[in-house]
Formats: C-alpha cells, structure tokens, sequence
C-alpha cells in the first residue's frame, strides 16, 4: 500500500503538523511538550487491536474537510488517566479524584480544535491546499470501538487495509500523553502521496 | 479439554474462530460479535462481523453479516455438532457518533442483517446486548455454557 519512500514522505508531513500541534499545546499549558517520532503503520483491518485498545479514553475527532478528495479523519486521542490532569492544567485545578464535568468536555473539545486545526493548517500548507477540520466528536470510551466505527461509516467493503499515522505528545510536568491519529482512507492517501511526490520532484 | 489458564484467542475485525478454548473480540463498536454455540458439544465460533453486507466478495466471510452466518454455521458443523443444535448470541452494533456524515446508521444494519440470516438458517438467539451508543469487549467461554462476558469502557461486566 505505500514503499519506503512514500512512508517516509508522509511521516514527515505528519512530524511537521505534529509540531505545530505541540507548539499549541505548549502555549495553552505554558509547559514544555515533547513529541515522539511518528510511527506510520499499514494494518490489516484484523490486527487493528494490535494498535488500538479498548482501555478508556477520550477521543476528539474530526473529519478532514476542504481541497481534498476522498475522506480522513483526525483523531486527538487521551488516556483516562491524562485526561483529568489535563483538564485541571487547562481549567486551573488540582482535584485529580473527580468525575469528568461539562467543564472538562468543553476543555477536551477545546484542546481538540486548537490542536488539530494547528495540525491540518500546517500540513496544509505544505501541501499548498485547505485542509479545515468538520466541528469535533468527543467521546470517552474504547478506541477500537471507535476506530472500527470510523472505518465500517466509509466504504470499506473492498478495503482490507488502513494506514494508521500516529504521535504521541507529552509533558513530563503534568503526566500528561496524548496521541494524534490520522486516518486517511485510499483515495485522500493517494491524493496527499500525489502531492507529496511532486513537491520532491 | 482445555484447562482454564489456557489463553484467549483473539478474533480481530473481520477474522473469526471456531473451537472449545475462550475468544475474545475487544472494542466492538459498530461491529457485532456473533456467536453460534452447540450446547451439547460445547463448542462454538465467534465471528467479529463488520459490515452487513458483502456485495459478492467471498474471500473474507466473517467480515460480512450475509456471509458469517453460513459460514460460521459450516465449520461448527465440520466439528461434529447438528445444526438444528445451535443457537446464537449477538453483541454490538452500537452508534457512537451523531455528527458525521457516512453510514452513520451501520450498526442497527448489522444488527438487523446478522439476524435476517439467523432467521434464514433457523438459528434461535438466546442471548443479546445490542444497540446504544457504548463499545463494547467479549469474551465468549464455549465450555462454560456458551457464557460471554460483556465489558464496557466504564468498567461495568455483564454476563449473557
């Protein structure tokens, strides 16, 4: 589904809107935030558990809209165990035994946008087209569950195989992990490794 | 007779497996998990279904409710069990997001497929959790009366 070229076209694509992700991060926590080299994986549909668990989590997603064919999804994904201690550095608290509030989806949903509309900006930009995120999905629950969801809404009656790029951020201040995953389906993958090619002609 | 440390089979999307040890799907969302158990045999298989239907592909037939089933139904009976023995379980098919466009409604019409062709083989289900908005992980235990346990993010267990 893609060489060694290809894969490493896109991981830098994705490094870059990661960074920009990071750097947003960053300033709303006022923290330093370090970033993990992407990992870019094509699975088969069967061995997607093998990258995703069902362990509790909360999940901002966003379809990928704008100068792009096909579809794709962003997804900010965040443990359980991140996810309150994030809210608390964004909303200024300190209760980490608490039950999640609107207070804390709102932040999630919040975080979300800034972060992944930071991410499509910026590869966008390389890419010199709009990419602009659909208003976000938030959901605290399992991520397989979610994925699995994602893939069967588009058409993957022929489709054997997904190409899951993935990054994780950090602070090591707050204890705080999160990933950003992107989920293009083939046609958008094609269309974005087109472009990928050209710009390295 | 497998003992009881033996360890879970997973059955990841599409895959499925048919035998006496436990098996496992985690985080079904919209899928369904389908199980076709022989209570006097104890055996059984899980199919973790992902679409309802297969539009002629037949190279991956637990990925498909119109094609699991009879699928399922073939190698349980490969095994030794009676067809008119069998009965059925199904978990899944939930709706976890409401603003996206796509097929948005994927779960109810896996549900709905998976039981259209239970019906067709006359295949009884004895046991479903299905529907909401929840994933959902299983464990289906074929030596311990076809019992499956149904987890949830939250942490919550419920037997079926």
């Amino acid at each position: 589904m893609l060489n060694s070229q290809q894969s490493d076209a896109l991981r830098e694509l994705g490094n870059i809107g990661a960074a920009h992700a990071a750097t947003t991060l960053s300033t709303m926590l006022m923290t330093n935030i370090e970033m993990e080299v992407p990992e870019i994986n094509v699975v088969d549909i069967g061995k997607i558990h093998e990258h995703v668990s069902d362990e509790q989590a909360a999940l901002v997603i966003f379809q990928i809209q704008g100068e792009v064919s096909g579809g794709g999804y962003v997804l900010l994904h965040i443990p359980k165990n991140s996810v309150v201690r994030l809210t608390n550095a964004m909303l200024g608290m300190t209760e980490l035994d608490r039950e999640l509030t609107e207070m804390d989806q709102s932040a999630l949903l919040e975080i979300g946008n800034i972060m992944v509309s930071a991410f499509l900006d910026a590869t966008a930009t390389l890419l010199s087209i709009v990419m602009l995120p659909s208003p976000p999905s938030l959901v605290i629950d399992m991520p397989h569950a979610a994925f699995e969801s994602i893939l069967a809404a588009q058409d993957y009656a022929q489709i054997d195989q997904v190409v899951i790029f993935r990054t994780e951020l950090h602070s090591d201040q707050y204890k705080i992990s999160s990933n950003l995953f992107l989920l293009p389906n083939k046609p958008m993958l094609d269309e974005i490794i087109g472009m990928l090619e050209n710009l390295m002609k | 007779m497998p003992g009881p440390e033996e360890q879970v089979v997973m059955v990841g999307i599409g895959e499925y497996h048919i035998g006496r040890s436990p098996m496992s799907s985690i985080g079904l969302g919209s899928c369904i998990g389908l199980v076709i158990h022989d209570p006097v045999n104890d055996i059984g298989g899980l199919a973790h279904i992902m679409l309802p239907d297969s539009q002629g592909r037949t190279d991956r037939p637990a990925k498909y409710a119109d094609t699991a089933v009879e699928f399922l139904i073939r190698g349980i009976c490969r095994q030794g069990s009676k067809p008119d023995g069998l009965v059925s379980k199904i978990v899944g098919g939930a709706s976890m997001f409401q603003s996206f466009s796509g097929n948005l409604n994927i779960g109810d019409r896996n549900i709905e497929a998976v039981k259209i062709q239970l019906k067709k083989f006359n295949i009884r289900i004895v046991a479903e959790d299905t529907g909401g908005v929840q994933g959902r992980t299983i464990v289906y235990y074929p030596v311990e009366k076809g019992k499956i346990s149904v987890r949830t993010a939250d942490g919550n267990i419920r037997f079926i």
